[in-house]
């Protein structure tokens, strides 16, 4: 599903953000990526997404290589993902309801479709009541979990949450967080990058900790640990 | 990619052009302001075009015969003229007789102590000869020259180096206006290619979303073209409106004052004749420079 060997990524400024990076996330798992700021967390999850390119060996993403990867078949690759981040990140102008269809509407979705989708996704959220809210009018809870139904509702076999309750409340980020493993027990794989310590030794996934751009430790059932 | 995706990316770059109101606002009066000029210097061409060829148009060749040519000799001459006449050469002429000639003299000279000894005998008979195209001058005045009852002392009245040197100049100022409008195109691009970046950079997390979501760099960029295209419309029309209220209160200014000069021969054109190719011209302009500017401010944001 999503394979990193022997992946390394050295920013244009000499930054290194990944060293010699080999991984298998296999289809349904659900994986913390941990580590503290710097650790290359960030580049693991953008050379996902292709928001940056390797400098050096490969990454696989849903049967598409990032390396070398044609302008225009990125937006391909995004469409099999589901993304969501530490802000958000709804446009403001429109309601609940459109921003998710939105996200339908790019694929060119039928109208139809959209009609159908659209509050299954919603619905799948709890947040069937806030359709015709515009972001500003929803809690950061509702607002994530709007995002989280835009990035489910073309039905991506990948969801990516970048620091998905870095802006939330504890409670509401236990909210969040259920949401997610309901989405994984659908059989969706789920990777999620957080430094929240609770959240990972409750749920007891598989955990991968970067330090300095490398894995110094990935472990099913694993836990926060304080080691680095 | 589908018509209702296309409809609806219209859709969403005319809501773009509202919602944004003052920044819409903006670049339409860019477009408004660069039209405006180009319409002005457009104008300006045409109109001195017009003038120089209806000053080409009252160009005459003057033919005087010697005054003591013959019946003969004269006829000869009215021939050739209605022979060229009928062969679409010399689209008119008029001859003057021994006694016009007087008559006009007489009404010119108004004193009477020169007009003594002066008779219609001793005044040539004379002809003027409108063309149908200048270019036929040189011809012409050849085959005028060889008829004995010609006088060819004086040469025949006709300016023509006179009017070389102002199609000359007319052939230069043809590119100068030319060069004038590429470079106001390419100043009108840039100022609203500039105004559309800001529209594009308030909206570059938009952008970023839709990258995001996998959106094809076609369906983000088709919303900004059909704003930019919808500025250029919108400002060639209220462009168009201020060209031709300016245009006319300037012309009836100039018309009054050229004719107040004496010189009447001179005239600015009517704004109505040419509306038509002033609104062609602005509405093709204003759409091409909307959408070029949407596509060069849109471009950079496009690599996320």
């Amino acid at each position: 599903m999503i394979r990193f060997v022997d992946t390394t990524k050295v920013y244009s400024n000499g930054v290194v953000g990944l060293k010699n990076v080999t991984v298998n996330i296999e289809k349904g798992e659900f994986v913390f990526v941990i580590g503290a700021s710097g650790s290359g967390k960030s580049t693991f999850l953008k050379l996902i997404m292709h928001e940056e390119a390797p400098t050096e060996g490969e990454v696989y993403v849903n049967g598409y290589s990032i390396h070398n990867m044609p302008r225009s078949e990125i937006p391909y690759l995004r469409r099999s993902l589901g993304v969501v981040f530490q802000d958000f990140r709804l446009l403001p102008n429109k309601t609940a309801y459109e921003n998710v269809a939105f996200a339908m509407q790019i694929v060119e979705a039928s109208p139809r479709e959209i009609r159908r989708q659209v509050p299954l996704a919603l619905a799948l959220v709890g947040l069937s009541k806030k359709a015709k809210a515009y972001p500003n009018q929803m809690s950061g809870g509702e607002q994530q979990r709007i995002a989280l139904a835009r990035a489910l509702v073309n039905n991506p076999s990948v969801l990516i949450a970048d620091e998905p309750t870095g802006n939330l409340d504890p409670k509401t980020s236990w909210e969040i967080i259920n949401l997610l493993e309901e989405i994984n027990q659908r059989g969706t794989t789920v990777v999620v990058a957080t430094h929240e310590k609770d959240i990972v030794d409750t749920l007891k996934k598989r955990v991968i900790v970067l330090d300095r751009g490398e894995i110094i430790r990935d472990e099913q059932k694993g836990l926060y640990l304080n080691e680095n | 990619m589908k018509i209702r995706t296309l409809r609806l990316l219209a859709k969403e770059g005319t809501n773009n052009l509202y919602k944004n109101k003052l920044m819409s606002l903006a670049s339409i009066m860019t477009v408004v302001a660069a039209l405006f000029f180009l319409g002005i210097v457009l104008l300006i061409a045409v109109n001195i075009t017009s003038n120089i060829e209806a000053m080409k148009r009252d160009l005459d060749i003057t033919v005087f015969l010697k005054v003591d040519a013959s019946d003969f000799e004269r006829e000869e001459v009215i021939a050739y003229i209605e022979r060229e006449k009928e062969a679409g050469v010399i689209s008119q002429y008029r001859m003057e007789t021994k006694e016009q000639a007087y008559e006009n003299i007489k009404s010119e000279l108004k004193n009477e102590a020169l007009l003594k000894g002066l008779s219609a005998e001793n005044l040539p008979e004379s002809f003027y000869i409108k063309l149908t195209d200048p270019a036929y001058s040189d011809e012409v005045i050849v085959q005028l020259t060889k008829f004995t009852g010609v006088n060819t002392e004086y040469g025949i009245g006709y300016n023509k180096s006179g009017l070389e040197r102002l199609e000359k100049i007319l052939k230069v100022f043809n590119y100068i206006v030319m060069v004038i409008l590429v470079i106001l195109m390419v100043i009108a691009v840039f100022l609203i290619s500039n105004t559309i970046r800001l529209t594009v950079y308030a909206r570059r997390r938009e952008i970023e979303i839709m990258k995001y979501v996998g959106a094809l760099d076609s369906f983000i960029r088709w919303p900004f073209i059909v704003e930019g295209i919808l500025i250029g419309f919108v400002g060639a029309l209220a462009s168009f409106f201020a060209t031709s209220q300016a245009y006319t209160w300037l012309q009836n200014v100039l018309n009054s004052i050229l004719s107040s000069m004496g010189l009447s021969t001179l005239r600015i054109i009517e704004f109505s004749p040419v509306a038509l190719h002033i609104f062609a011209i602005y509405a093709i302009f204003g759409v091409m420079i909307g959408g070029v500017g949407s596509i060069l401010s849109v471009r950079k944001h496009l690599n996320v």
